[in-house]
């Protein structure tokens, strides 16, 4: 990639990260109504289990949240009454190694891909989720959306314990 | 072939110790919390009686093999040559090793990585590196991987035993058996398959909480319902239409003996038959599943499956349960430590958007970040801290005891939110536990 395509990118890439942070943010601080905000309207939040090559609805996935289910979601988590959810998890998550896939387009929007590193605390035990996300962001009204989540966590094939947290 | 060796004294838990422990409507918090009873229950129930090993599915072609565990017994089960499925213990015959290392896959042969022993998919010992080192008095074919000494199969559901005599598996499984139907009879063509993925999950908690209860689900799942009442027609809200978990509904606990049992809910969904049956039009493929349902079981017993889809909500002690749409496996781990492993069920012989809603079904509520298991896991959680308090340590199973009858198939009947599953599983377990003393 010559110099200037990388600097009119860097642009764009500056505006993805913004999203990006702010929307591990909205996470990590239980802001379940404004993170789901950050959706389009048609929408799919996707955490394969046992393979990142699993298939949407052929082998079951550990969140497979279309937009009624992931409003239900929320909903609940939102309730006095998600008991693994009370206390609430403390969560940090890191977001790196972000890029632009080939389909980027910047007015229209497309696939980006990160790395991310979440740290969960609850009860007395830690715990570390490092995974693949491609999001699929959709410019609308000139604001980036997500239409599509996807977390391929490291450890999707393993003993897991309550993930009941926006991953 | 020589299991047993050796066996020394310890200091174990006598037998009026044990009995002290379960009493009449009431169970002791060291049966949930003590290393000594765990240590008994891995001897005791996972190392003699018979235990759920894994689905005639899972092992489609000659050389598919998964490793799964009895107890502290790391085994594999494997589908030889002869297309017979066996269970071999999962340990090199020399030094011990682990043979297997993978949790599944496919293989020609089970080659011990490190000295080279290689075996046969039937256990037998194939070859050693260097055989001059041993003398005429080593003879290979005594020196083959372990096998599980007796091993059985109900509907495909896999089960061995570690002890070379006893009860059969018919007799084990006595009037759970049947209820394998509800499952399995929910593809209209008889064939179920576990090969739709499985959430491995772990609580903090003994693993004889994860039972049959039908009197917690209105408040560990409270957010759930909460949720269903939103919106009536979503995911399995649609299966729970009226509130099955009253002590007013058709409802039922039942005792099935040898510490299996359900929560019986074919009268209660086949009232509204008429509601699942429109509710599977809606879905494509639904309308051919209904008819063939019909056609390969006939009217009654077709809306009786079509009305429990698949889930006849049992529990076989010590390690198995079908529930929902998924096979589970119950895995002790320690006193405080229990592994889950659910296997998503997929039915042969229906169009794949039926078992498209399943899984959508399994996912909504079950695995790690599922709406219900997670909360399940949390409860249990507390119940086991909860337990440490040892000064007034008994664990209150007595609900419904007045009010249970034996029904004319010998089975022990309680409404919903009675506790006549645990103290049916207590009752197998204290059986269990003392026969050998």
């Amino acid at each position: 990639m010559d110099r200037e395509t990388l600097l009119t990118q860097w642009a764009e890439l500056r505006e993805v990260e913004i999203f990006l942070y702010r929307e591990a943010e909205l996470a990590d601080t239980h802001q379940y109504q404004e993170w789901f905000k950050l959706f389009t309207e048609d929408l799919l939040y996707w955490v394969p289990s046992n393979s990142d090559a699993s298939e949407v609805g052929k082998q079951i996935a550990l969140i497979n949240d279309n937009r009624p289910e992931l409003d239900e979601r929320l909903f609940r988590l939102g309730t006095k009454h998600a008991h693994a959810q009370s206390p609430k998890s403390r969560l940090s998550r890191v977001v790196t190694n972000i890029l632009l896939g080939e389909d980027w387009l910047g007015a229209v929007g497309g696939t980006v891909s990160s790395r991310v590193l979440v740290t969960e605390v609850r009860k007395g035990k830690t715990l570390h989720l490092a995974g693949r996300v491609v999001h699929v962001l959709a410019r609308q009204n000139g604001a980036l959306r997500m239409k599509e989540k996807r977390v391929y966590l490291a450890a999707n094939d393993e003993v897991l314990p309550n993930l009941t947290f926006i991953i | 072939m020589n299991q047993t060796a050796v066996t020394w004294s310890q200091p174990t838990p006598s037998r009026s110790a044990i009995e002290s422990l379960v009493q009449e409507g009431r169970v002791h918090s060291r049966v949930y919390t003590d290393q000594a009873i765990f240590d008994l229950e891995l001897e005791r129930i996972f190392h003699t009686a018979w235990v759920y090993i894994g689905h005639d599915s899972e092992l489609p072609k000659i050389g598919d093999y998964q490793t799964r565990q009895m107890g502290r017994t790391p085994v594999v089960m494997v589908r030889g040559k002869d297309k017979q499925v066996r269970v071999l213990i999962n340990r090199c015959r020399h030094r011990g090793a682990t043979v297997v290392e993978t949790e599944c896959g496919n293989t020609k042969l089970l080659r011990c990585w490190y000295h080279g022993w290689v075996y046969e998919l039937d256990g037998s010992l194939r070859e050693v590196p260097e055989p001059g080192g041993y003398g005429p008095e080593f003879k290979c074919e005594k020196m083959g991987l372990s096998q599980v000494p007796r091993v059985a199969s109900h509907r495909g559901f896999i089960f061995a035993s570690l002890q070379p005599e006893g009860e059969s598996l018919s007799e084990f499984l006595g009037g759970a058996a049947e209820q394998f139907d509800m499952l399995v009879n929910a593809s209209p063509t008889g064939e179920i398959f576990l090969d739709a993925g499985v959430n491995k999950t772990e609580y903090r908690g003994n693993w004889k909480l994860v039972g049959m209860d039908g009197y917690h689900p209105n408040f560990v799942h409270a957010s759930v319902v909460a949720g269903w009442a939103r919106n009536s027609e979503s995911g399995i809200g649609a299966m729970h239409r009226e509130d099955p978990f009253s002590d007013a509904a058709l409802t039922l606990t039942r005792d099935l003996g040898h510490g299996h049992a359900m929560l019986d809910f074919r009268a209660q969904r086949l009232k509204s038959y008429s509601k699942h049956a429109d509710f599977l039009t809606k879905v494509p493929g639904g309308v051919q599943y209904v008819e063939d349902m019909h056609k390969a079981y006939g009217k009654s017993q077709a809306e009786l499956l079509l009305s429990l889809s698949g889930d006849p909500h049992l529990g076989v002690f010590p390690n198995l349960q079908l529930i929902g749409n998924q096979v589970r496996i119950i895995v002790p781990v320690a006193p405080g430590i229990t592994q889950v492993l659910m296997f998503m069920v997929r039915l042969g012989g229906v169009n794949d958007e039926i078992n498209t809603l399943r899984v959508r079904q399994h996912e909504s509520f079950y695995g790690p970040a599922g709406s219900g298991s997670p909360d399940d896991a949390e409860i249990f959680e507390r119940v086991q801290t909860g337990m440490q308090a040892e000064f007034n340590p008994w664990i209150e199973i007595s609900r419904g005891m007045h009010r249970e009858y034996t029904d004319t198939d010998g089975s022990v009947v309680g409404r919903i939110t009675d506790e006549v599953p645990q103290r049916g599983q207590m009752k197998h377990w204290l059986h269990l536990m003392t026969q050998a003393t």
